[in-house]
């Protein structure tokens, strides 16, 4: 069936929720509110490195009002992290890792009485040394932030595939260069926050802010010391993630221990400042050398990383991982060395971001490539397009390609843009950059990342569709609609969702690793096609005709070949729950990709995507050469994220990403003081993009059909922000000849860099 | 010591005991439960809590509660009637100008107080206008587009 025979799949559906974002209804996690709701807040360490000797919170106590205070000695001291070889969070510590790190909270009748019992908390720390820069910090001697952790390296990731000595002594040309990706926020509308609540009989519900609420539940239970089936997790609307929420954070951890040690519902929102100060996008040096024949062949290629963890792990060896096995997807790379490491420092800690890990090595890649073609004398779209990975392709590091249109990709997004004319423009501050990528559509190093659906049609017709997939923001909601509308052949007003809730939905793992659609999708296909089984055989005794030939579209379920033999969904429906003894109409899927594995221990070689999306980028820029100002004129995309399931939802990641990406290229850097404190954690001094500085979008949709993917789709909510960065910086050099090797990519480095190229040109 | 606040909020005329150094936006979220706008930042830097005040956009988490005695405030939840959203939030939603909707209170008070006032808004009005209502998902096109669909040219 191709897409013109759909009548949901790749067609523009607004978001089945869409309505109640519009109009206030929707309920985020700051909204919430139950009866005698106590306000919490957390005391966050002033000092980068500290142990607390001792917590005297019995001025707070006896404020009024004050009902609790809670310590880093409350809590049983049970880590728990994104990974079980990496667990070092406690929620409320009794070491100080970072200024903010949280050494206690308090539980209050209102906000205000809880920030002054804040100030009548009294802590007493002994100050250790501390460090704030990786390459400090893993010299021997260097203050060590956890004790397992020797260097305070947290990750070190290495691959060595094919033979890279030997490949660098097949080129024509190698360059090295070094490059720098900052620190961003991810900076998310809504700042997170929690509501918990304990009933009578010690069950504790909370409502978050999260991507991955099982686990929140798996986290807090450790870390808490209490059964799994004393804890509800519930995801409310969650005001966008992009990474920041994905893993279990502090504030969680201590609402759920003020509440049972109160027995009241209690809430803690962050403020911007909190919500800012929790994660990060971790800052990388890259080291890359890269070699090629005359040709522009990749012959072999090495990196190495040095990232900044902050004070805990989170996804640390993902992240490194991640590092490396991107730069497998877009080109053919016959022979890789990659090291990365990733140390621990005093400072707030960073975690996974749209593109993880991916981002900072494209950068880097990207930027480089474009400076090999100009030393080599070829065009850096043709030497894209020379070594672009293929359909079929199996890369030396064992990632396995069933699907890519990169190749295509490339052509059509040169085309679009006129690139042949437009990169010979000589004489204006006007110019043009290009850049590749590709990402895994969920990577699954560890663990169990299976997804599940289940589906109950009601006597009427109308369906419930049952998802531990969790929307925050991106629309999986209405896209798992889309997917059960286009098998039943029902509108999606017929459909409601409920996702994303320990108790009630089946297991996920979380919205990360652009893995929600692939996996998500295929279960909820699955649990449709079970029921629309079980309803087709019914169908085919009603109208004397086989389940096989039955059809469903608009409604009707009907005889493929003789549509006037025909009933309508809703009362086929209540026929199929009417018929012998009588049945439920309920289907159930769970998925996860059977093409892949995990790493190998020693070698890192596997497939650990069932498939990958490719995404080409043009960037067009102007620059003001008198005040260094960068504006970014126009973006086009060639995608490739198999079929288009939600053209406005595709469409609003592409424009989303790129406003990211934007921000990081240009805008946005956290900074750090001489404590490893944060000295910008605010809207007004991290500066993200407005409407002001976001040029419109071109996305081309170049993919086909994947063979894995639900009705053959792929990732796009985070492929596509790793490349706008490099093309935004091949696009400056492109304009005026200067070529900026550490982001952002600010007015005073354009101006240092033009007077340096001035100064070289007529010495 | 509490005072008291007489105001009208979408159509309805209430009053409120407040302590004077409380914001339009606390009152409106925490007293009278119209929590459409939304705190990103408290400090006046993202727009997701833009009100109307008298038709015209203000920032209720810069604004003392009092400051607006005896005014006339539209939220979010003020701009359905009789059950019809707002062409403006239609719009948003069937152009595909909402993700995560946290933005999307205050950019949908922005639009509406710049239609209000301009029925026939350019691209660059429209960006300008929005300006202040920072978006982290959409990138802000789909939001243009939908402003942009309500432009009525004279
Ligand atoms: S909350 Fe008012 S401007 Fe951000
Ligand atoms: S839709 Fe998420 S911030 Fe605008």
């Amino acid at each position: 069936m191709n897409s013109e025979s759909y009548a949901y799949i790749g067609r523009k559906q607004p978001q089945i929720d869409g309505l109640a974002k519009a109009t206030g209804e929707a309920k985020f996690t700051t909204d919430l509110v139950l009866p005698r709701m106590l306000i919490g807040k957390l005391l966050g360490s002033p000092y980068p490195h500290a142990r607390v000797r001792n917590v005297d919170a019995s001025r707070a106590l006896a404020l009024k009002g004050v009902k609790a205070v809670v310590t880093g000695k409350d809590v049983p001291g049970k880590k728990y992290g994104v990974f079980v070889s990496r667990m070092d969070e406690t929620g409320l510590t009794v070491k100080a890792r970072f200024v903010g790190d949280p050494v206690a909270a308090v539980a209050a009748v209102d906000e205000e009485t809880a920030m002054e019992a804040l100030g009548l908390i009294s802590v007493d720390y002994e100050i250790l040394p501390a460090v704030f820069d990786p390459e400090e910090a893993m010299k021997e001697g260097a203050p060590v932030i956890h004790d397992e952790y020797e260097r305070n390296i947290v990750a070190d990731t290495h691959y060595d595939f094919g033979d890279v000595e030997a490949g660098f002594r097949e080129c024509d040309h190698i360059r090295e260069d070094n490059f720098f990706s900052q620190t961003v926020s991810h900076a998310t509308l809504e700042p997170r926050g929690v509501l918990a609540d304990c009933d009578v009989a010690g069950k504790l519900t909370l409502w978050t802010s999260t991507q991955a609420p099982f686990q929140v539940r798996r986290d807090i239970i450790r870390a808490l010391d209490i059964p799994a089936s004393k804890l509800r997790v519930i995801k409310a609307h969650v005001g966008g993630g992009f990474g920041g929420k994905a893993d279990t954070y502090p504030m969680q951890v201590a609402a759920t221990l003020l509440a049972m040690k109160t027995g009241r519902p209690l809430k803690i929102i962050a403020t911007r400042e909190e919500e800012i100060n929790v994660r990060r996008r971790a800052p990388m040096s890259i080291f890359t050398k890269t070699g090629v024949k005359k040709d522009g062949a990749i012959m072999a290629q090495y990196l190495k990383i040095l990232a900044d963890s902050g004070a805990y792990s989170s996804t640390s060896i993902l992240m490194m991982y991640n590092s490396g096995l991107t730069c497998m997807i877009p080109y053919r790379i016959p022979n890789f060395k990659y090291d990365g490491y990733q140390i621990y420092t005093n400072k707030m800690v960073t975690g996974a971001m749209r593109g993880h890990g991916a981002n900072q090595p494209r950068f880097a890649v990207e930027s480089q490539l474009d400076m090999i073609a100009e030393d080599i004398g070829m065009d850096p779209a043709d030497l894209r397009l020379r070594n672009a990975s293929q359909k079929g392709d199996t890369t030396v590091s064992g990632l396995h390609f069933v699907s890519c249109e990169l190749s295509r990709s490339i052509e059509e997004s040169t085309r679009n843009v006129g690139w042949k004319e437009k990169r010979r423009q000589k004489g204006t501050n006007r110019g043009i950059g290009i850049a590749c990528g590709g990402f895994v559509c969920g990577a699954r190093i560890s663990g169990h990342t299976a997804s599940g659906t289940n589906i109950h049609v009601h006597e009427d017709g109308g369906v419930t569709v049952i998802t531990g997939s969790a929307d925050i923001g991106q629309g999986s909601n209405s896209v798992m609609a889309q997917f059960v509308a286009e098998e039943l052949g029902i509108p999606l007003s017929d459909i409601s969702v409920i996702a994303a809730d320990t108790e009630t939905t089946p297991i996920d793992n979380g919205t990360f690793s652009s893995r929600v659609t692939f996996y998500g999708g295929n279960a909820t296909l699955l649990a449709a096609r079970e029921v629309k089984q079980m309803m087709a055989g019914i169908a085919a005794t009603l109208l004397k005709s086989n389940a096989e030939d039955i059809v469903f579209r608009d409604k009707l379920v009907f005889v493929r070949d003789d549509p006037s033999r025909s009933i309508p969904f809703g009362k086929l429906a209540k026929a199929t729950e009417g018929m012998g003894h009588g049945r439920l109409i309920i289907g159930q899927g769970q998925w996860a990709p059977t093409n892949t594995q995990f790493p190998d221990k020693k070698t890192k070689w596997g497939n650990v995507s069932g498939s990958y999306s490719f995404a080409t980028q043009i960037a067009e820029v102007e620059v003001d050469t008198e005040t260094g100002q960068v504006k970014v004129i126009s973006i086009t995309i060639g995608d490739d994220c198999g079929q288009v399931i939600n053209p406005l939802s595709v469409q609003g990641q592409a424009d989303g990403s790129v406003a990211m990406g934007i921000g990081h290229a240009l805008l946005e850097q956290l900074l750090f003081g001489s404590n490893g404190q944060l000295m910008n954690p605010s809207l007004l001094d991290f500066k993200i993009p407005t409407a002001m500085e976001c040029p419109p979008t071109t996305l081309l949709e170049v993919g086909t059909p994947d063979p894995i993917g639900p009705y053959g789709a792929k990732e796009i909510g985070e492929g596509l922000l790793i490349t706008t960065v490099p093309a935004i910086c091949n696009a400056i050099y492109n304009a005026v000849g200067v070529r900026i090797t550490e982001l952002p990519i600010t007015p005073e480095k354009i101006l240092k860099a033009l007077d340096e190229k001035k100064r070289r040109e007529k010495p | 010591m509490k005072r008291r606040l007489e105001l009208t909020v979408n159509d309805e005329c209430l009053d409120v005991e407040i302590e004077p150094h409380r914001t339009l936006l606390e009152v409106l979220r925490e007293e009278l439960g119209f929590t459409g706008a939304k705190e990103g930042c408290g400090l006046g830097a993202c727009g997701a809590c833009t009100v109307l005040v008298d038709g015209a956009p203000v920032l209720s988490c810069l604004t003392l509660a009092l400051e607006v005695q005896g005014k006339t405030v539209t939220t979010v939840e003020g701009l359905v009637k009789n059950g019809q959203p707002d062409p403006v939030q239609k719009a948003f939603v069937d152009h595909g100008a909402i993700q995560c909707g946290f933005c999307t209170p205050g950019s949908v008070m922005s639009a509406k107080a710049l239609l209000e006032k301009n029925s026939n808004p350019s691209g660059q009005e429209i960006r300008e206008a929005l300006a202040g209502n920072l978006c982290r998902c959409t990138g802000y096109q789909k939001i243009i587009e939908a402003v942009g669909s309500l432009a009525k040219p004279r």
